[in-house]
């Protein structure tokens, strides 16, 4: 169920960003809705949950994006595993501090989506230029999350049930 | 073996979950492959919810610049009053041209094929992804827009429609990485190639392939050339911003900047698509029972 409401509020969330940046006219950047929600999803879900949740937005992300390739789909699962790594390191329990969390993914993400992508055809990649959108876009994500962290709480919380005889 | 399997489940199915993409991706490359039909009801779905957000957000701005359009409305009025009788005198000038071309059309006994009707769109969403640019469009397969026809505006050529379901239909921009298109330099007539280069931030096109002996000149005007068997015959590109020089090698390079902001699309036309005439078979008396010659259809451009 949990997994349901995360796939259907990122697909949401993709459709609001497709139309908030074509209206806004944003040439220069994107903001990853995605990434916010994957980043969310290594703090707090298990392991297999996570990893089939990050796949299914991975997915919707690669479809809405052109031709379907796999690479957001790839990268989804991967930033998932790697967010959960690094999820054991770092203690992350303030919107600020998601908010730099899920920056921080961004990078990772941009990255390696040019890095894949210049690897299969280098000449139809134009890495300079999406670099050159990259710090924007990193801060608009950041302010996503910050925006998305009470809202994916809150789901998180309410689709938990509560054990039997624990105190509360 | 079971018992290590059943031990090992999770990690064995996070495993395939991300190396089946990674395999697809691998072996398809950038060029991903045709949606199943699952993926068209996603996208279908996507499609609704952006439109209703597209609808909600233009109710919105259209009620304050409703209110705000009200206080300059006489002024450009005005304005617009002196631009409609500017724009009559030239409709007129356009219809005496017109019948002239008709006259002509008939002396040569030029065929005017008529293949179909353009369908007017609104954009209603962009790419959620930075390595790629598209838009899609709020008519479909059931408005009669089908993959590889042209969309343009008024200032030039904006791209092609890439895949179409019932209701609408994404459009591969002319600045994404992976179109090419034929171009003709209006002045000189050379022909060369535009090639998107995918960048976000320069909107440019890049030059290919121009013979190095042909005259190109900065500021140039690019229009189509309508050998791609997408784009029909003189629809403006750009204008040439940059062209190499070259002492040596068959070709030359060079930057076009686009007539159409792939940024600021809000209505768009799609256009029917085009054929491409193969030439005409030798006149000879054909074979007892041989089948009529065949026409080309559109294809994909290069």
């Amino acid at each position: 169920m949990k997994m349901l409401v995360t796939c259907l509020l990122a697909l949401l969330l993709l459709s609001l960003e497709a139309v908030i940046v074509q209206k806004l006219g944003l040439s220069v950047t994107r903001i990853d809705v995605t990434v916010a929600i994957i980043a969310f999803l290594a703090l707090r879900a298990n392991t297999l949950e996570g990893a089939a949740s990050s796949f299914v937005i991975g997915y919707l992300l690669d479809l809405t994006s052109g031709r379907y390739t796999g690479l957001y789909t790839f990268l989804g699962v991967f930033l998932f595993i790697l967010g959960k790594m690094v999820a054991s390191l770092v203690d992350v329990r303030s919107g600020v501090m998601f908010a730099l969390y899920a920056m921080g993914g961004d990078v990772v993400h941009v990255l390696l989506a040019v890095l894949f992508s210049w690897l299969t055809a280098k000449e139809a990649v134009g890495a300079a230029a999406i670099l050159s959108g990259l710090p924007l876009q990193v801060l608009l994500t950041g302010v996503a999350a910050l925006a998305l962290y009470p809202l994916l709480r809150r789901l998180d919380r309410g689709s938990d049930r509560p054990q039997l005889g624990t105190l509360r | 073996m079971l018992s290590l399997i059943k031990r090992y489940r999770d990690l064995i199915l996070v495993a395939g979950l991300l190396l089946l993409p990674f395999f697809t991706f691998v072996t398809r490359g950038p060029n991903g492959r045709e949606p199943y039909l699952v993926d068209r009801w996603v996208l279908a779905l996507s499609s609704h919810v952006q439109r209703a957000f597209a609808w909600a957000l233009d109710g919105t701005a259209s009620v304050w610049t409703g209110y705000a359009a009200l206080r300059g409305v006489e002024a450009e009025n005005r304005g617009l009053r002196a631009e409609n009788q500017a724009l009559r005198a030239k409709a007129m000038e356009q219809d005496e041209l017109r019948a002239e071309n008709e006259r002509l059309r008939s002396l040569v006994a030029y065929a005017d094929k008529k293949q179909g009707q353009e369908v007017v769109a609104k954009v209603v969403g962009v790419d959620p992804s930075s390595t790629r640019h598209f838009v899609r469009i709020d008519r479909g397969e059931s408005d009669g827009v089908t993959a590889g026809m042209a969309v343009i505006t008024p200032d030039g050529v904006a791209g092609y429609v890439e895949r179409a379901t019932s209701g609408w239909a994404d459009v591969i921009l002319i600045t994404d990485a992976t179109h090419r298109m034929g171009v003709r330099d209006e002045r000189t007539r050379a022909r060369a190639i535009a090639a998107g280069t995918g960048g976000k931030a320069d909107l440019e096109l890049r030059l290919d392939y121009a013979l190095r002996k042909d005259d190109l000149a900065e500021n140039d005007a690019i229009i189509t050339s309508g050998t791609d068997g997408v784009y029909p015959a003189g629809l403006r590109v750009g204008t040439l911003s940059r062209v190499e020089q070259r002492g040596s090698g068959m070709f030359r390079a060079g930057s076009i900047h686009p007539a159409v902001d792939p940024t600021k699309l809000e209505e768009v036309l799609v256009l029917p698509k085009v054929a491409v005439p193969l030439p005409a078979p030798p006149a000879k008396e054909p074979p007892q029972g041989a089948g009529a010659p065949g026409t080309g259809g559109a294809g994909v451009p290069p």
